[in-house]
């Protein structure tokens, strides 16, 4: 097995691990305060189930981020010297992984928040997750770049 | 036998053969090549996606065609299409007038509904139709989204600079103070980027793990629901975004 296999199978295994971890809290959170929401306001528990499906749909996209890198990563090939190759599959596992912790626990606690908002006034239920949805997608902002990166090394400076 | 047993055992059977028919398939992953059509052009060499171009231009006919179907048999008493498109010229209406509505007046921002009606619309449908089996998403082309991210870029500044004036829309860069200017023009490239890429990464990647998780479990079952999820939410939810943020960005170009 050569340098750069091992490297794209630690690149994959360093994404999608560290992509998950952010997205599964952040998904977590949505459903902790979606709980509270219902709790104090059962009859708005439809808005309230169907915001908190949205949000955590959004707060994934980090781990498919992850999961889409770690598929290129494995499946793919990385050409050029051993080394580089170790370089750019860790680099592009690493940014992806890492990059993606933050905005899944962002987009997350964006998501919650809506849902206990909508717990205490489910009349600006759309409102609320019109300005979630803007909010999360900003917040996933910095994932987005990662993902940038991530291609912008196994398929540029791999030449993959 | 009554109807649902027979349905029931319909589908085992279905099943069964699908399974048996996987079973002797080889799973095969490939990233195919790109289509494209080369020419060249005053000594300049073009290229452009074929799949792309003609999936873009299905989708635009599609919504086009079902315009000017409407159009065409307009009633007092709305149909059951009249009434969806009524549904969603009104549903685009109140977000425009919502969103733009106190820095520009409810007048002015009418004039901004054709615009995300048709972003949103387009998108939607290019996000959604790969779902039908042949038909690939245009979006899943990097080139797309920035193309449109491009339009929604101009469309921002310009309004910028007509509501407030071209002096006013280069002093808004120089906030707080000007050795701020790079940092707000770095700023304003990055918007753009995060929005294409948003974009292109949802679709792309919706994509690549349909096709290598279709590969992996040899096209039984998981894909139907794995190509719902992609295919319609997150196409849906991801075209919404695109739309909503472009209508965000346009409404702090134009506050002051």
């Amino acid at each position: 097995m050569d340098l750069g296999m091992i490297a794209r199978l630690l690149g994959a295994g360093i994404s999608v691990g560290f992509g998950g971890m952010g997205s599964g809290v952040g998904e977590g959170l949505c459903a902790h305060h979606a709980n509270g929401a219902i709790a104090r306001q059962p009859a708005a528990a439809d808005q309230v189930v169907r915001t908190m499906l949205v949000a955590q749909a959004v707060a994934e996209t980090s781990g498919i981020f992850g999961l889409l890198v770690a598929f290129v990563l494995v499946f793919g090939s990385v050409a050029g010297p051993p080394l580089l190759q170790f370089a750019v599959a860790l680099g592009a596992g690493i940014a992806m992984g890492m990059g993606g912790i933050g905005p899944g626990v962002g987009a997350g606690i964006a998501g919650a928040s809506a849902c206990e908002g909508i717990g205490r006034q489910p009349r600006l239920s759309g409102l609320l997750t019109r300005t979630m949805l803007i909010g999360q997608a900003v917040s996933q902002s910095t994932a987005v770049y990662s993902l940038v990166i991530a291609l912008l090394l196994i398929f540029v400076v791999g030449g993959g | 036998m009554t109807g649902r047993r027979k349905l029931l055992l319909g589908l085992v059977g279905v099943l069964a053969l699908e399974v048996a028919l996987a079973l002797k398939a080889k799973p095969e992953i490939e990233i195919g090549p790109i289509p494209q059509w080369r020419f060249s052009l005053g000594g300049h060499e073009l290229t452009i996606n074929s799949r792309t171009a003609v999936m873009s231009w299905l989708v635009m006919g599609i919504w086009i065609g079902a315009a000017l179907l409407v159009r065409s048999r307009l009633r007092e008493v709305p149909g059951r299409l009249q009434a969806t498109f009524e549904f969603l010229t009104e549903f685009f209406q109140s977000l425009v007038t919502d969103t733009l509505g106190d820095s520009l007046g409810p007048e002015k921002s009418r004039e901004y509904l054709p615009w995300i009606g048709s972003l949103f619309l387009f998108l939607w449908l290019s996000n959604i139709i790969g779902v039908v089996p042949g038909l690939e998403e245009p979006t899943r082309d990097l080139n797309v989204p920035v193309g449109c991210m491009l339009v929604v870029l101009t469309m921002v500044h310009t309004s910028a600079i007509r509501k407030k004036g071209l002096k006013k829309y280069i002093k808004g860069y120089l906030q707080p103070f000007p050795p701020m200017l790079p940092l707000n023009i770095i700023g304003e490239m990055a918007k753009g980027v995060s929005l294409a890429f948003r974009l292109f990464g949802n679709i792309m990647g919706g994509a690549i793990i349909l096709l290598v998780v279709s590969a992996l479990v040899r096209y039984v079952l998981l894909p139907v629901g794995l190509n719902l999820f992609f295919g319609l939410f997150v196409g849906t939810i991801q075209a919404f975004v695109f739309t909503m943020l472009a209508l965000a960005y346009t409404a702090v170009a134009v506050s002051d």
